[in-house]
């Protein structure tokens, strides 16, 4: 079959139609969540096994490149499904080829993923960076600590003289006390933001001006108190820090079921 | 945490299968190299924080998505050739014989 002719058959007849899968949920009848699906609005309903469904759309079998426009389009819909529902997010582009295949999925985890669900009941997840403005952060190291303090007002004073030194010795202490620095205000926020969450993790920081990228898994009740806390801290360093705050999410940073799943070929 | 993070860093419900075959006669610090999409993962997670903070525009952004985009399928190439993992694509209950 040539490529033409493969390509006109999956338009005309679909036999190539795929089920891609966003998440799991608890649920045994029959819902449709809406025109909202990856692809070009593809429609989202329930593939169900007794009391899981799982959360697909039809689509070619394809893989989808995880661009901007695909995730904001996998993400929507785990959103939507969140309003009404504790979710386990599917990682982004999983297809399989029949509702056959999902229910075989469902059947074969029932247990995992009833045991996570049943564990992030009514749990959401927020998300948050903390980037800092070096200068600040300098400025305010230099009217803090004396030791540093004085020896800049020493250099600054016999620059002709200060040596080479000296110099090297005040990049040092200003390296420790920004490193210090951060880890404190960390830390604080971190303490701060326990009061008001189940669990946290930290991920590696992106770029040299992160200090802290973060996940909290938050009882939704909490909601209000959680937002309520971070507004309070992004005030308290307001001027040292810049606050990248999102979510709900589901809980994508506190699942870790490894699924065994196999090339369909 | 952005989509992105997400999407890629999280501990996620992902695809396991096993290493069926490899290229023995390919170094394996090439091979690593070559499939190696920590740094593209990287990349895309600042492309997506520069344009969160207004430090690039839209049109930036889709440029060099698409630049990403095209590093992440060459690396998906060459897992496929050396039987690694990949994310995405269909994907079926593995059978319980089946090694990781």
């Amino acid at each position: 079959m040539t490529a033409a002719e493969s390509a006109s058959a999956a338009t005309e007849s679909t036999p190539l139609e795929g089920k891609y899968v966003y998440c799991i949920i608890r649920n045994d009848r029959s819902r449709e969540f809406g025109e909202i699906g990856i692809g070009s609005g593809a429609r989202v309903y329930t593939v169900t096994h007794k009391d899981l469904s799982a959360v697909v759309s039809d689509t070619p079998i394809v893989i989808y490149d995880p661009t901007r426009e695909n995730v904001l389009a996998h993400e929507f819909v785990n959103e939507t499904v969140m309003r009404e529902f504790t979710l386990i997010p599917m990682s982004f582009g999983t297809i399989f080829r029949s509702e056959n295949d999902v229910r075989a999925l469902l059947n074969s985890t029932y247990q995992a993923f009833t045991d996570v669900l049943d564990k992030m009941q009514d749990k959401i997840e927020f998300g948050l960076k903390i980037l800092w403005d070096r200068d600040s952060v300098v400025a305010a190291i230099e009217r803090d600590n004396d030791e540093i303090r004085r020896l800049k007002d020493e250099i600054t004073r016999n620059a002709a003289s200060s040596t080479y030194f000296a110099r090297m010795q005040l990049g040092r202490l200003v390296e420790a006390a920004m490193e210090e620095a951060g880890n404190r205000y960390v830390n604080d926020i971190h303490e701060q933001l326990k009061e008001v969450s189940v669990a946290s993790r930290s991920s590696k920081v992106i770029g040299d001006r992160m200090i802290l990228n973060a996940a909290f898994l938050v009882e939704r009740k909490d909601e209000k108190s959680f937002d309520d806390k971070v507004k309070a801290i992004s005030l308290q360093y307001e001027e040292l820090l810049t606050f990248k705050y999102t979510g709900p999410w589901p809980p994508y940073n506190f699942v870790n079921i490894k699924l065994k799943l196999e090339k369909a070929t | 945490m952005g989509l992105l993070t997400n999407i890629l860093l999280a501990p996620f419900l992902g695809p396991v299968w096993g290493t069926r075959w490899t290229l023995e006669k390919v170094d394996r610090v090439v091979r690593e190299e070559l499939t190696d999409d920590t740094r593209i993962k990287e990349d895309l997670m600042a492309l997506q924080l520069q344009l969160e903070m207004g430090e690039i525009d839209d049109d930036e952004y889709v440029r060099r998505e698409a630049e990403i985009m095209k590093r992440f399928r060459e690396v998906r190439e060459w897992r496929e050739k050396f039987g690694m993992s990949t994310s995405g694509g269909p994907v079926r209950v593995a059978e319980s014989d089946e090694p990781e």
